[in-house]
């Protein structure tokens, strides 16, 4: 599939998409190549929300017709910007300008009408609708005044499409499509009504290495066709590939902006951290390899179906032994949900066995897992982690009432259990935690912090965590990488789930890719590197590259 | 002939029902659990027999029954869209605003806290008699059903057009669906949410007048007993669909109708009265049973068999 | 003790405002139709007060609201919608009846806890039944509750006009159970029957077992996150189906005490929507036991006023669910949208 092959004039699309039913004014691109003067300007943009400053005087400069990456950390408050932008916030002071007119951006239907498209990091597409639908929602072209005009819709959807090189139906649900395909489904959204400037979120963090080239290979013919794109990530190398010029945030604040050719990798990581950084992970000891006990935590041949008898884990084996970090890289949605599931005792195997140290534990509750040395970091802390309407004390105490002596004949022991609570949030340093609050309330590296705290109290001989990291700032990630390590080193066998392939890396002392619910291969640490840990990903056969 | 006047007496009974169950499905597809359709209905029957009784125009009765449910809809629309209200809690209010109001008026009003029994009431729109003999079956089934009958069956395609064919309706959907999504496309939500409660409120005045104006003439308090609920039912029975709302809403009608036949029988009223709210949760039952079974994971064959099975 | 008396008043602010909003409105209703709307709220409001046997009806009136409201908070703790309340009461009333008449030659000190265990069972089961439904079938409980409220009032009718009629008496009444099985009524409160106390001991038993046991702590925890409670290593439905039977047997047991301290026998339409009204009393209450035993206090004081209130001046009473249903409208309305939380 080659997306360079294309080169019609995006315009004459636009022009027929937009005949019926689109109500917006016309707004000619500009012709490629002419990277003439701003054609947005952000100029002292501030925002807050109740308690935190997302955004202090910002600046930003963006020219027609550039690919401008803006770079940071999470809660830099590149997120809060482009929602400013997409009119979903409105910023407290400051000014917006396109092209040199100053603008109120009240909503995103006033931010398309100045030609602003936006792909959300999250997907905005209605899962249960098509493609075409979805292409049109808000804006359905229309027969007799009343009714949706379907054809038009599929067939306009489907010019789209070809021109693209996409290979979507106009027809499919959305639901049934790929993360890559809706990806695709929400740039020819923007593009359908004649974005200039498309905003595009963090678009690789859910993308396979490959997918992410053919993104960037999608993004350079937007440009050679005269768009100008805003493109958010904090990957370096994504930066180096595809940026004209980078602006770097750090702490609500643009700090500063530079061309690609001028700035090399290391100097953009220094501006977005703003000091130096010092990568967790395992010290090897060349002259005294790391020694590794027994094995406590041993899967053979576990598989796991849906409905429609899709292997959702295929025979997956695996051992993980004492004061070892097992890490499984791989792309999300190849299984490693499950994975974290059914090695918890959440979810029920169909075939294949789970040994923790002797006992078999394939029927057994999570319960009887915890009780055998089970501790448990869900990926997602809102949803199997924490409950945050509950209090903090609550969500520290919940696994521990037994192991930490809370239960005096049956009733909780409140002294005793605030004690609890208190002394793991000073351990963890959990910032703006006050007991009685509910745990909602606190930021997200907090809330895992809570997670974390609780897990590791129990001092786990197992320990399995998923994602442990994702969605933190590198200050959060960092301490809970330490977290994680320590309990490697004082004998719990540890499998480190991630989508993160440097925190795998880094971490791991073997490393499993999943692909497709199969774990082909274990790699030793020695033998891992991005390159082939990423081929692997990808469904590849690290013997026979 | 025996037949033809079963069908009928499907028909009477399930009208009301489906016109509730539509409401509650226009409103299931805003995202929206409305339980507040019993209480907009009741209070359709109740301003239906009053208008009538003041105006002794049936048309002017069933346009002020639809128009006084439509603003308790708007009512529920303001609280919980504007101030941020429990969709259910305030429904819940509706109901019993509804319920409370009407009394109050009938004991403030009629001095009668027993009822609204106008002696004399203006007919609605009949089939009449003879008209439709041509058609087996059917055709005398319809002669005689109101004009609100009619209505009703034609309101299923029309909610099946209306959501599925129309702009407006696939942006409500959107809504329904996924808020944010619908947002990011320039779709007022909480437009879209209001409308879907303002149809809902149509439909249910439309059903209130049925269950007062068509046979009864007269308004009693709490007449509805419990249909707005069963309509409800018969929504999530039917998956917000439509068409599987309408099934469901006749299945209902059809246990009241097999109900009426049972009396005949001895068996107590209250058996038979009970026939619809046992047919509905034993159908819910049976319906999340169903799709419980299906997205059960397939069992696998071959060397590896399922452990502790 | 300053901060958490302020956090306390900040609490229920919007409850305090809504009841006060409603009240406001209530009385310009009251002084738009009455000839006198300041006697018709002094009676709305004090009559209860007048005498000792308004007290006592007062008291009586409050017994069956903060039963089933406890119960409610149980099931809104699971996080499950209980309308069911209603069905619940009946089924308990009448399993104590059913009970009291057949068993009637037993002595009464084995009779009476009988009867008790025979309404907590009735109203037990029928929180069971949508518990089990909700959790192992995911049926929405808003409407499988409706529903079985319907399903438990027409079979408690049939029972009560077919074969407990008691032919003597007018109307669809029971016969009387048995006098030893009677409540005794409260030490110089003549006609407050027992069962207020037993309301008073069960709420303060209820908020322990929610907020002090680890079973407590593990059905909030299904209730506010069930995914969640079941990471934690508890068997979240398991919790949420034992609130839930708890919650009927609550409303069930309110039926027994009223059936043997208050009515001695079943009556059709015994209840004016106590199901509804505990509802409205637990989500006033902010779903805590000790408030809703208090907020039922509020709720009984209206709804006998009312009656006072009717025979005193030219107000009806249905004015009171009238003021209910303005008061549930009122209830949840938050003037800002709600913090969201993560």
């Amino acid at each position: 599939m080659s997306l360079t092959a294309h080169s019609e004039p995006l315009a004459s699309i636009v022009e027929e998409v937009r005949d019926t039913g689109a109500r917006l004014p016309r707004t000619k691109p500009k012709p490629a190549g002419d990277a003439g003067g701003h054609i947005l300007e952000l100029l002292g943009i501030s925002k807050s929300f109740l308690t935190t400053r997302a955004l202090k005087r910002v600046d930003l400069q963006v020219l027609a017709g550039e690919v401008h990456v803006i770079c940071g950390e999470n809660g830099a408050g590149k997120s809060t910007l482009m929602n400013i932008l997409n009119g979903i916030h409105r910023p407290d002071e400051g000014e917006i300008l396109i092209k040199g007119q100053r603008v109120e951006v009240g909503s995103p239907l006033v931010a398309s009408r100045h030609g602003i498209g936006m792909v959300h990091q999250h997907f905005t597409l209605v899962p249960s609708m098509s493609v075409a639908e979805n292409l049109f929602l808000g804006r359905n072209p229309t027969r007799y005044g009343l009714f949706s005009d379907r054809d038009a819709m599929r067939r306009r959807s489907r010019q789209l499409i070809e021109r693209y090189n996409f290979e979507l139906d106009p027809d499919t649900p959305v639901n049934r499509l790929s993360v890559g395909q809706k990806q695709r489904v929400e740039i020819l959204k923007a593009l359908a009504f004649d974005a200039e400037i498309l905003i595009l979120d963090e678009p690789t963090a859910v993308l396979t290495p490959p997918e992410v080239d053919e993104l960037l290979g999608v993004i350079d013919i937007l440009r050679k066709r005269g768009r100008t794109i805003i493109f958010i990530t904090h990957k370096l190398r994504e930066v180096k590939a595809i940026a004209d010029r980078v602006t770097i945030f750090r702490h609500g604040e643009s700090v500063s902006t530079y061309r690609i050719t001028e700035v090399s990798e290391a100097d953009i990581a220094h501006d977005m951290v703003g000091r130096q950084v010092f990568l967790v992970g395992r010290q090897d000891d060349p002259e005294s390899p790391r020694q590794f006990g027994e094995d406590l935590l041993r899967i053979s041949g576990v598989t796991v179906t849906n409905s429609a008898g899709r292997r959702l884990l295929d025979q997956v084996s695996f051992n993980v032994r004492s004061g070892e970090v097992f890490g499984m890289a791989g792309v999300d949605g190849n299984g490693q949900t499950q994975l974290a599931e059914v090695v918890a005792g959440l979810m029920p195997v169909q075939a294949g066995r789970i040994h923790f140290m002797d006992s078999d534990v394939t029927a057994a509750p999570i319960s009887e897992r915890m009780k055998l040395g089970l501790g448990f970091i869900p990926e997602d802390r809102l949803d199997r982690g924490l409950s945050a309407t509950m209090s903090i004390e609550e969500n520290v105490a919940a696994t521990n009432y037994v192991a930490a002596g809370m239960l005096k004949s049956g009733f909780i022991d409140v002294g005793v259990r605030n004690a609890f609570a208190s002394d793991r949030i000073k351990e963890f340093d959990v910032r703006g935690a006050t007991l009685g609050q509910p745990v909602g309330w606190l930021s997200g590296g907090n809330m895992q912090k809570i997670v974390i705290a609780r897990e590791l109290a129990r001092k786990p001989r197992i320990l399995v965590v998923s994602q442990p990291t994702r969605g933190l700032d590198i200050g959060a990630a960092e301490f809970i990488q330490e977290q994680i390590l320590e309990a490697a080193d004082n004998g719990a066998a540890v499998l480190l789930i991630s989508s993160e392939l440097t925190e795998v890396l880094s971490l791991a002392d073997r490393i499993g890719v999943m692909y497709n619910g199969r774990l082909p291969q274990v790699l030793r640490r020695d033998e891992a590197d991005e390159k082939t840990v990423g081929f692997l990903m990808n469904g590849g056969d690290a013997s026979t590259p | 002939m025996e037949m033809a006047s079963f069908i009928a007496a499907v028909l009477i009974q399930s009208t009301p029902i489906l016109l509730a169950g539509l409401a509650a499905m226009i409103t299931l597809r805003a995202n929206i659990l409305n339980v507040a359709v019993e209480g907009m209905m009741l209070v359709g029957a109740f301003v239906a027999i009053a208008v009538g009784d003041l105006t002794g125009n049936a048309l002017i009765a069933v346009v002020s029954a639809v128009f006084a449910a439509f603003l308790v809809s708007q009512a529920l629309a303001f609280f919980t869209l504007k101030l941020h209200a429990d969709f259910i809690v305030a429904g819940l209010g509706i109901n019993l605003l509804a319920a409370g109001g009407t009394l109050f008026l009938l004991e403030r009003v009629y001095y009668n806290p027993g009822g609204l029994r106008p002696i004399t009431f203006p007919e609605i729109w009949h089939v009449p008699d003879g008209s439709l003999s041509f058609i087996p079956i059917l055709g005398p089934a319809f002669e005689g059903q109101s004009a609100i009958v009619l209505i009703a069956l034609l309101a299923i395609p029309a909610c099946h057009v209306f959501l599925y064919r129309t702009p407006t309706g696939s942006y409500l959907r959107a809504a329904g669906e996924d808020e944010h999504a619908a947002r990011s496309a320039g779709i007022r939500v909480n437009r879209m949410k209001t409308l879907a409660v303002a149809i809902s409120g149509v439909l249910s005045g439309l059903a209130g007048a049925q269950l007062a104006m068509d046979r009864l003439h007269f308004f009693l308090p709490e007449m509805t007993a419990g249909r707005g609920f069963i309509g409800l039912a018969a929504t999530l029975f039917g998956n917000g669909l439509p068409s599987a709302t309408a099934v469901a809403s006749f299945l209902f009608g059809l246990f009241g109708a097999i109900g009426d036949r049972l009396q005949a029988f001895n068996i107590p009223a209250q058996f038979v009265l009970m026939l619809p709210y046992v047919a509905a949760v034993v159908g819910l039952g049976i319906g999340m049973w169903r799709i419980k079974m299906r997205n059960r994971p397939a069992k696998i064959e071959g060397e590896d068999k399922r452990p502790g099975a | 003790m300053l901060k958490s008396l302020r956090s306390f008043g900040l609490a229920i602010l919007p409850q305090a405002a809504a009841i006060a909003v409603t009240m406001f409105l209530g009385f310009v209703l009251v002084a738009a139709i009455a000839d006198e709307p300041l006697l018709a709220y002094r009676e709305l409001l004090f009559a209860n007060f007048d005498s000792r046997s308004n007290f006592a009806l007062f008291i009586n009136r409050a017994t069956p609201i903060a039963l089933i409201a406890v119960g409610i908070v149980f099931a809104f703790r699971a996080g499950v919608f209980n309308v069911g309340g209603e069905g619940q009461l009946y089924l308990g009333a009448m399993a104590a009846t059913v009970v009291a008449l057949f068993l009637s030659d037993l002595p009464g000190a084995m009779l009476l806890p009988l009867c008790l265990l025979g309404g907590i069972l009735a109203g037990g089961i029928w929180g069971w039944i949508p518990a089990v439904l909700k959790v192992r079938l995911a049926v929405d409980e808003v409407v499988s509750t409706l529903m079985l409220n319907f399903v438990a009032l027409l079979f408690t009718s049939y029972l009560v006009n077919h074969p407990l009629r008691d032919p003597e008496a007018y109307g669809a009444l029971s016969r009387k159970v048995p006098e030893s099985v009677w409540l005794p009524s409260i030490p110089g409160l003549p006609n407050a029957s027992m069962g207020f106390v037993a309301a008073v001991i069960l709420a303060i038993i209820s908020w322990i077992v929610l907020f002090r046991t680890s079973w407590g702590a593990e059905v909030r925890a299904a209730g506010t996150n069930i995914r969640f409670a079941e990471a934690i290593g508890t068997p979240g439905g398991r919790r949420v189906i034992e609130a839930m039977f708890v919650a009927g047997a609550f409303a069930g047991l309110a039926g027994a005490l009223y059936v043997l301290g208050i009515g001695h026998r079943f009556e059709q339409n015994f209840s004016p929507a106590y199901g509804l009204v505990a509802l409205t009393v637990a989500l006033l209450a902010r779903v805590h036991p000790i408030g809703a035993l208090l907020t039922s206090l509020y709720y009984a004081l209206m709804l006998n006023g009312a009656a006072y209130m009717q025979i005193a001046t030219d107000v009806p009473r249905s004015l009171v669910v009238l003021l209910t249903g303005l008061l549930v409208l009122f209830m949840t309305v938050r003037l800002r949208p709600p913090r969201v939380v993560g």
